[in-house]
C-alpha cells in the first residue's frame, strides 16, 4: 500500500498543472512531506555514537549505569533481572546505537522502561550506550 | 429473597423498602454489596472468594470438594481472559456472587462474568509515564479487596482507589506517597472494621514506609503506622549512629495482613531495612524491619511485635503472610520467611513457638529460646569479605508467594526453593528516588524448586516435591484433598495433599507468579489461575543464576478458569 501511494504521488507530481492551485498545494505538500521524511530518516541515520570504541567512555558509562539506577532492573552487569539482558543479541528491535540512545532518552511506552532524558545529558547517554555495546562485543569474544 | 420480603412487609415499611431496593438491584443486574458478615464468615461458606487470603486467617483453603483427588484428571479449561498487558501477574482473583474481580499489572482492574469470561467493566488507572521507574520488581499488583458496593485497589503510583462495584468508575482516589521517590504499591488491601488497610513498597530505595488505614466510604485517613520509629520513639535507638536511617530505612509492608476479630488484632509483615545488603551505619536490630506487627485495627497502635531477622544484611524481607491457626489449644500465626524458616508464633502475645527449616539454612545456626536467630559470622558479607554460598538466597526459603493451610488436615503447604548466594557489600550512594542496595557483588548459585508440606502443629516435614525451578505461585488447598500450585514454566498442577503425588497438570502458556483460587456457580466448582511471567527475576540469571534456564521466559497476562469436563 505504501509503495502504491508513493507511486501515485510521484506520478501526480510529474503531471502537475501549476494553474491548478489545489494541485499545486498537493504537490508542495507531498514534496514537503517527502523532504521531512527524508530528513527524519537522515537524522536517524546520523545518530552515531561519538564515543564508539572508546574504552574510557565505556567505563564511565558503567559508572553512570550504576549511578542512574539502571542496575535495579537490568542487573549490575546489564545481564538482565526485572528488565531484559542488554548484553546479548535477543532484542525485540535491532539494537542500533540510535535505538538504544532513544530508548534511554525517551523510554519505551507501554513497558516499565521510563525516559531518562531529563536526568542524563546526551553525552552521558552515549557513554551508557557504549558500555552496553562493549558488553555485547565482549560476550561475542568470549563465545568464540 | 421472596420469603424475606413477605416477612418484612409484615414487620414494617423501612425494611420493606430496603428489601425492595435489593430486589430492584438484583432485577437490574447490579451487584449486591459485601457485608462485614460475609467477610467475618468467609471460612464458613464455599462458593465465593471475597478476599485474597479467602478468609481473615489467610488460609487459601476452600471447602469445595466437587473436584477431588478422584476426578481432577477431568479438569479442563472453560475460559481465558486476557489482561492486555505483559508484566508480572501477581494477582489473586476475587469472586463475589458470580463475578470475578481481578487486578493486573500496569494499574488495571477487571470485573468479569465468572461463568463465561465476558468482561463487565475495566478500570485502567491513569498511570504517569514513569510510574514503573522506581519499582524494584515490576509493575504488578497482588489483588483487590471488596466491601460494601466498592472494589478497592492499590496502584503503582501509590494511590488507593475505590471503584463502584457495578460500573468500575472511581468513587474516591487518594495518593499516599510520592512515586517519584519510590513510594509505590502492589498490595491487595485488607478490609477490617470498615477500614481499607494497605502497606507501601519501596525498601530498595531510601524511603520510610508505612501501613495505613482509610475509611472505606470516604478514603479519609484513619491512621498511619510507620514501620520505622520517629526519633525518640521506642525502637529508634536500634538504627545505629546515622540519624538519617530513621528517614530512609525502608521496612516495606507489601503483603496483605491477617485479622483476628476475637483478639481485635491485625497481623502485618514488614520488610528489609535499606540499604538491603549493607549494614554499616545501621548497627542494631533496625526495628521494625523484618517483623510481624500486631496492630490495633482501630488506632494502628503496635500491641507487640516479633522480629524474624534482626539487622538484616541478606535482604530477607520478612513481609510474608500470616496464616492464623488454632493448634492444640494454642492460637498461633504460621509464617514462612525468606530467611528459610517456617515459624509458629503465639498470636496472643508474640512468643516464639517454633522455627523449622523450609530449605537449607546456614546463615543462622539455631535460635535462642526467644526465637532470635544465632547468626553464623561466616555468612555475613562486608566491604572486604565476600560471603560464599549463603543459604538461602534473598528470595528464601519461601518467597512472597502465599502458602496454604488446610484446617481439616492441619497441614501447611509452602512454595519454596533451594538457591544460595555469594554476596559482598559496598557503600552505596543514598539519593531519594534512586535504588540503594549497598551491593558490591552478588551472584546466585544454581539450585532448584520445591513444594514442601508440613504438619502445622509440630513443624515436621511430611513430604517434598522437587522441581527444576522455584515454585513462584501462591498455593491453594481444597476440601477435595488437593493442593494446586503453578510453576514459572507455566504449568498449573494439582497434587494429593496426603502424599504430594502429582495428579494433574496443564500448560497455561506463561509462567505462573500469581495465586490460584476456587469457587462455585450454580453448583459447579471452578478453579482459576493467573498467568504472566515477570517480577524480580535477578535470582534466576545474575552471576550464573539460580535457574538460568528461565532467562527470556515468555511473558503473558491472563487468567484461565477450569471446570470438570461435561460429558
Amino acid at each position: 500500500m505504501q509503495e502504491a501511494a508513493t507511486v501515485r504521488r510521484l506520478s501526480f507530481g510529474r503531471e502537475s498543472d501549476m494553474r491548478n492551485s489545489v494541485a499545486w498545494f498537493h504537490h508542495a505538500g507531498a514534496l514537503a512531506l517527502t523532504l521531512l521524511l527524508l530528513g527524519a530518516a537522515r537524522a536517524e541515520e546520523e545518530l552515531k555514537n561519538p564515543f564508539a570504541g572508546d574504552a574510557a567512555a565505556a567505563a564511565e558509562g558503567k559508572r553512570l549505569f550504576l549511578k542512574t539506577g539502571c542496575y535495579a532492573c537490568h542487573g549490575h552487569e546489564a545481564e538482565g533481572a526485572v528488565g531484559p539482558d542488554l548484553t546479548d543479541d535477543e532484542w525485540i528491535y535491532k539494537p542500533t546505537d540510535s535505538m538504544i540512545f532513544n530508548t534511554i532518552a525517551k523510554g519505551r511506552p507501554g513497558t516499565v522502561m521510563a525516559p531518562f532524558g531529563d536526568q542524563l545529558t546526551p553525552d552521558e547517554i552515549w557513554k551508557i550506550v557504549e558500555f552496553l555495546r562493549d558488553k555485547n562485543r565482549q560476550r561475542h569474544l568470549e563465545q568464540r | 429473597m421472596k420469603v424475606r420480603m413477605a416477612h418484612d412487609l409484615v414487620r414494617g415499611a423501612p425494611k420493606f423498602l430496603l428489601a425492595l431496593a435489593f430486589a430492584l438491584a438484583a432485577h437490574q443486574g447490579l451487584a449486591q454489596g459485601v457485608t462485614d458478615d460475609m467477610l467475618l464468615n468467609a471460612h464458613k461458606e464455599s462458593d465465593n472468594w471475597r478476599m485474597v487470603g479467602r478468609d481473615y486467617m489467610s488460609t487459601r483453603f476452600s471447602p469445595l470438594n466437587q473436584v477431588s483427588t478422584k476426578n481432577v484428571r477431568r479438569l479442563v479449561p472453560k475460559w481465558t481472559f486476557s489482561f492486555g498487558v505483559l508484566d508480572a501477574q501477581n494477582t489473586t482473583p476475587l469472586i463475589h456472587n458470580g463475578v470475578m474481580y481481578v487486578t493486573a499489572s500496569h494499574g488495571r482492574t477487571f470485573a468479569v462474568n465468572a461463568k463465561t469470561g465476558s468482561m463487565i467493566w475495566q478500570y485502567n488507572h491513569p498511570l504517569p509515564e514513569d510510574a514503573g521507574k522506581n519499582m524494584c520488581c515490576d509493575i504488578g499488583n497482588r489483588g483487590a479487596a471488596l466491601y460494601g458496593d466498592k472494589v478497592f485497589v492499590s496502584t503503582p503510583d501509590a494511590h488507593v482507589v475505590a471503584l463502584d462495584m457495578n460500573t468500575g468508575k472511581p468513587v474516591w482516589d487518594v495518593a499516599l506517597g510520592n512515586y517519584k521517590n519510590a513510594y509505590s504499591m502492589t498490595v491487595a488491601p485488607l478490609i477490617a472494621k470498615g477500614k481499607v488497610i494497605v502497606g507501601l513498597s519501596g525498601a530498595e530505595y531510601p524511603t520510610r514506609l508505612f501501613i495505613e488505614a482509610l475509611d472505606a466510604n470516604t478514603g479519609q485517613q484513619a491512621w498511619r503506622r510507620y514501620t520505622i520509629p520517629a526519633p525518640g520513639e521506642p525502637g529508634a535507638e536500634t538504627w545505629g549512629s546515622d540519624a538519617d536511617n530513621l528517614k530512609f530505612g525502608g521496612a516495606s509492608a507489601w503483603i496483605t495482613g491477617s485479622y483476628d476479630p476475637a483478639l481485635n488484632t491485625v497481623y502485618w509483615g514488614t520488610g528489609n531495612p535499606n540499604p538491603d545488603w549493607d549494614g554499616v551505619g545501621r548497627e542494631g536490630d533496625n526495628l521494625y524491619s523484618n517483623s510481624t506487627l500486631a496492630l490495633d485495627p482501630d488506632t494502628g497502635a503496635i500491641k507487640f511485635h516479633f522480629q524474624y531477622t534482626p539487622h538484616d544484611v541478606w535482604d530477607f524481607d520478612g513481609v510474608n503472610e500470616h496464616v492464623l491457626a488454632d493448634l492444640g489449644g494454642k492460637k498461633v500465626w504460621l509464617h514462612g520467611d525468606r530467611n528459610g524458616f517456617l515459624y509458629s508464633i503465639d498470636r496472643t502475645n508474640g512468643k516464639f513457638v517454633y522455627g523449622k527449616e523450609i530449605s537449607k539454612v546456614n546463615w543462622a545456626t539455631g535460635f535462642t529460646p526467644e526465637g532470635r536467630p544465632i547468626v553464623n559470622p561466616e555468612k555475613v558479607p562486608s566491604y572486604t569479605y565476600e560471603a560464599k554460598d549463603i543459604c538461602p538466597a534473598s528470595e528464601g526459603g519461601k518467597w512472597w508467594n502465599p502458602m496454604s493451610y488446610s484446617p481439616a488436615k492441619q497441614m501447611v503447604f509452602v512454595p519454596s526453593r533451594e538457591i544460595c548466594t555469594d554476596i559482598k557489600s559496598a557503600k552505596g550512594e543514598r539519593t531519594e528516588g534512586k535504588p540503594h542496595w549497598g551491593i558490591g557483588s552478588i551472584k546466585w548459585n544454581k539450585g532448584h524448586g520445591q513444594l514442601v508440606a508440613f504438619d502445622a502443629k509440630s513443624g515436621n516435614k511430611k513430604w517434598t516435591v522437587d522441581a527444576p525451578s522455584p515454585f513462584m505461585s501462591g498455593v491453594l488447598t481444597t476440601g477435595g484433598g488437593l493442593v494446586f500450585a503453578g510453576t514459572p514454566e507455566g504449568e498449573f498442577k494439582a497434587y494429593d495433599q496426603d502424599t504430594g503425588r502429582e495428579l494433574w497438570s496443564y500448560q497455561t502458556g506463561s509462567g505462573i507468579v500469581g495465586s490460584p483460587i476456587t469457587f462455585a456457580i450454580d453448583g459447579k466448582q471452578y478453579v482459576a489461575v493467573p498467568s504472566g511471567f515477570g517480577g524480580w527475576t535477578g535470582w534466576a540469571t545474575i552471576g550464573g543464576g539460580g535457574a538460568p534456564h528461565l532467562k527470556d521466559s515468555r511473558k503473558g497476562g491472563y487468567v484461565t478458569v477450569f471446570g470438570l469436563f461435561d460429558e
